[in-house]
């Protein structure tokens, strides 16, 4: 699966945070960007990979973050349009093999299936969970 | 009741892992028997290592696979130190056994293994009577202590997640993004040394067996010699000049050494540490060479000799010895008790207060008289290059580094006291108790068979404090401290309440 | 001609001018503003449909009317903004022209790997801009042209030119550099390969910035 893979995560927020804890623990070699140097206080003790405080609109912070040699890019940010050019910057200038964004924007997500980006909607596959839970209404009265 | 039922729940997962690392311990302490095939005449020592390794093995290996959660567990600072405060307490007292049975008293055989496992490398043991199990195993203790248990242990794909258990025990550098691909690097640069390390002392005329040995202490920053004189032995510009480079590679921070195998040569000369190291040297054997060795040896060449070579065992923290050091002014005593202190780098083998801490401080000194010349509003901050990246030094950095560095001055202080006042000179017993502290291993004669029990008690704790870093040891001891009773309380008020047929 | 101008914050005055500029001109103009209160001032300055909200939804460029646009200029201070702006008209709405502002000189050649051509540094244009003005003895750097990826370059050959005497097929030039022209006792000459130079020649050369320094060496001898 995902084990002795070099993992670029942009974004350290709840969502960052909880993928780069995770990845990290199943064996990853992680590295986290994020602006903000406080917003790696949110990762987990089992966190054993690096942190680099930065814009990952820059060049610079995603070489400094060694992304010539990175597998997987996730851009998780709380910015649609910046996952989505973080994303291309990793598919169309360094190659980086398999790379997704976070899209916020419904309408947005829709548009960039379309440039061949992989995108998760958090609120679309919340709603979805949701609903699912809703569907079976035998199920949603269970503890 | 509650918080009974979750500290035992706690406290198995932390004596699974202790289990785990103390199993490994339990291997090393067997290892010198696999010399037996060499020297068959010492098989009546084997017991030395048998018992010990397997009485402490055994408990281990059913504590690590009995007690141990799965899937593995994540462990909070203070459980990561208990695990190694009570690791390092078993560790060292079996490590003691080997020595009780080749004839030595018990403080003795307990205070050569602590100086063994924490890399110390002052000896109460007369070496030349020493079996070659018995060196070859004081060698083993300090090339692993060196490295540190937890990183043996991280590269197996075993133990709980995360980093914390390394840098608890001292192990704080990471050169790749995940720690255990990080501690299996390490460990691979490490063995690399240790093989051209051996090679390199044979070329330069030891033995294979010395070679070994002096390889693994020097590396280690240990310092324990097969030869009462050390590497005196020698008299060999050779073998000083190869120890010399193997001790400077000890003290090296491990993360620095992998940007210089990168060919990152600008960033690592750029490197904090390197840099102050190299002033340092400079500035300590021009010390030594003008103000302390003057008229003390023949030549120049050999005063250039025994400077560097000093300056570098001291401020390493290895502790080989050239010469006699009674023979040396107070001048000469200062700047190595001064080098002992402050020690080697971070994340490197070496002991004392380490060279980043320093630096940070001396460079927190130079901003502070900056700051006040520059203008009211502006904006600035101190900053250290530690492997490849800048890093800026926050005032919690500041105030963290001040209070260690004051702690470690205090107990200094103390501990030089409590051995001054066995009737010690005080230069020497600053300069004994120095080199305890920060695990050296040069002693100016107060480390002996005949030293009083006290003085090596002290040395022992002083050695056991410089190597964990204190707050792993006052952390790890506060919170047993305060579990045991609440664990013990609590099964006795069960107990007591079955007794009464509740 | 129908515009759209995507911007805010910092840029907001941009905006604004570029706006008038384009109402003169008799251009339709449409700006998007994330800000309200800078929104209304907006649309009572200048004679334009002024819509609030963030110009890279695409539901926001179909309101200001990106399906009728001929042009759509991406101005906001965040180039990943700008960057998604661009693209969404492009591919969504088949804008043909966009043009992004790009604060990150950087990202020039990123926004063209990833089909924004047209792209805008200010950041460059204010740095050439200083070094054009700059004069150094014998050189000049008159004007950057290309878009910023070439510079035009007028040196003056003193006695000291390893070139002097050479023709323009013997010296040495890096690559993709030109001699233009040369100003000789005050007429244009245009280069042929029997030309020798001879000092105070005024050679107008055209060169790849990062040639500049081997081009000013191999020229006049000297380093700007």
């Amino acid at each position: 699966m995902v084990s002795n893979q070099y993992v670029i995560v942009v974004g350290c927020g709840r969502l960052g945070a909880l993928l780069a804890s995770r990845l990290s623990s199943l064996g990853s070699s992680v590295v986290v960007i994020d602006r903000q140097q406080a917003a790696f206080e949110n990762l987990s003790t089992d966190f054993s990979g690096f942190r680099v405080a930065g814009d990952a609109a820059e060049l610079d912070v995603l070489r400094q973050a060694r992304i010539d040699r990175t597998q997987c890019l996730l851009a998780v940010t709380s910015y649609d349009n910046l996952n989505l050019m973080v994303a291309q910057v990793a598919q169309a200038v360094f190659g980086v093999r398999k790379v997704m964004a976070r899209v916020n924007n419904p309408s947005r997500e829709a548009v960039y299936r379309e440039f061949g980006i992989e995108t998760i909607c958090p609120a679309t596959l919340s709603a979805a969970a949701f609903l699912s839970a809703l569907g079976s209404p035998g199920e949603a009265g269970q503890p | 009741m509650r918080y009974a039922a979750f500290l035992r729940r706690r406290y198995r997962a932390i004596l699974g892992y202790t289990g785990l690392l103390c199993l490994i311990a339990s291997l090393l302490i067997l290892s010198p028997l696999a010399l037996l095939v060499v020297y068959h005449q010492d098989l009546g020592l084997a017991w030395g290592f048998l018992v010990p390794g397997l009485a402490l093995g055994l408990p281990s290996l059913v504590a690590w696979r009995r007690l141990t959660p799965r899937p593995a567990a994540s462990l909070t600072m203070p459980e990561g130190a208990v695990i190694v405060v009570l690791t390092w307490l078993l560790t060292t007292v079996a490590g003691a056994v080997p020595f009780l049975f080749a004839g030595v008293g018990f403080t003795h055989a307990l205070f050569e293994s602590t100086s063994g496992w924490t890399t110390a490398g002052l000896s109460v043991l007369d070496v030349s009577q020493a079996s070659p199990l018995l060196h070859f195993y004081r060698s083993v203790t300090q090339l692993a202590g060196g490295a540190g248990l937890a990183i043996l242990m991280l590269s197996t794909l075993t133990g709980p997640l995360g980093p914390g258990l390394a840098v608890v025990e001292g192990r704080e550098e990471q050169l790749l993004p995940h720690v255990r691909r990080s501690a299996r690097l390490v460990l691979g640069m490490y063995a690399v040394y240790n093989v051209i390390g051996v090679l390199a002392l044979r070329l330069a005329g030891m033995s294979w067996f010395d070679a070994v040995n002096h390889a693994f202490s020097a590396l280690s920053t240990g310092g324990f010699s097969t030869r009462a004189q050390s590497i005196a032995y020698w008299q060999s510009p050779a073998v000083e000049a190869v120890i010399i480079v193997l001790m400077l590679l000890g003290m090296l921070n491990f993360l620095t050494a992998y940007t210089l195998l990168r060919r990152k040569f600008r960033a690592a000369l750029r490197n904090s540490e390197v840099r102050q190291s190299a002033i340092l040297l400079v500035l300590g054997t021009g010390v030594l060479l003008v103000g302390a060795t003057g008229g003390l040896y023949a030549t120049s060449g050999e005063r250039l000799r025994v400077a560097v070579f000093s300056a570098v065992s001291a401020l390493s923290t290895t502790g080989f010895g050239t010469v006699d050091l009674s023979r040396w002014n107070g001048l000469g005593w200062l700047v190595l008790i001064l080098f002992m202190l402050i020690g080697g780098g971070a994340g490197s083998t070496a002991g004392g207060i380490k060279q980043v801490r320093i630096h940070v401080l001396a460079k927190g000194l130079v901003w502070e008289f900056r700051r006040r010349l520059l203008p009211r509003s502006a904006v600035t901050e101190p900053d250290v290059w530690q492997g490849e990246q800048r890093l800026f030094i926050s005032d919690t950095q500041l105030r963290q580094v001040s209070m260690f560095v004051f702690l470690y001055v205090t107990v200094f202080a103390a501990g030089s006291g409590i051995i001054a006042a066995y009737g010690y000179p005080l230069q020497d017993s600053l300069f004994e108790f120095a080199s305890a502290l920060s695990t050296v291993g040069i002693s100016v004669g107060i480390t002996s068979p005949d030293a009083p029990a006290g003085v090596l008690w002290v040395e022992m704790l002083a050695m056991f404090l410089g190597r964990l870093e204190f707050f792993t040891i006052v952390i790890g001891l506060i919170k047993l401290c305060h579990d045991v009773p609440d664990m013990l309380a609590a099964s006795l008020k069960s107990s007591a309440r079955t007794a009464a047929g509740e | 001609m129908r515009v759209i101008l995507l911007g805010g914050g910092e840029t907001v005055e941009t905006i604004y001018f570029l706006a008038r500029l384009f109402v003169r001109r008799g251009y339709d103009v449409t700006i998007v503003d994330p800000n309200p209160a800078e929104a209304q001032t907006l649309s009572r300055r200048v004679k334009a449909t002024v819509l609030v909200g963030d110009g890279s939804d695409p539901v926001v460029l179909e309101e200001a009317g990106a399906r009728q646009a001929d042009l759509v200029l991406s101005l906001t201070p965040q180039d990943p903004d700008n960057l998604v702006a661009c693209q969404v008209a492009q591919k969504l709405y088949g804008v043909p022209r966009t043009l992004a502002l790009v604060n990150d000189p950087e990202n020039e050649e990123v926004f063209c790997k990833l089909g924004i051509t047209e792209v805008f540094s200010s950041t460059k244009v204010i740095g050439s801009l200083i070094e054009g003005r700059t004069v150094f003895d014998e050189i000049t750097h008159l004007f950057p042209a290309d878009e910023g990826r070439r510079y035009v370059t007028e040196i003056v050959l003193d006695g000291d030119a390893p070139v002097i005497g050479q023709t323009l097929t013997e010296i040495q030039l890096p690559p993709e550099s030109l001699v233009v022209a040369i100003i000789r006792d005050g007429h244009v000459v245009v280069p042929g390969g029997e030309d020798r130079l001879q000092v105070a020649d005024r050679l107008i050369v055209i060169a790849l910035p990062e040639y500049q320094e081997r081009l000013l060496l191999a020229l006049a001898g000297e380093e700007a």
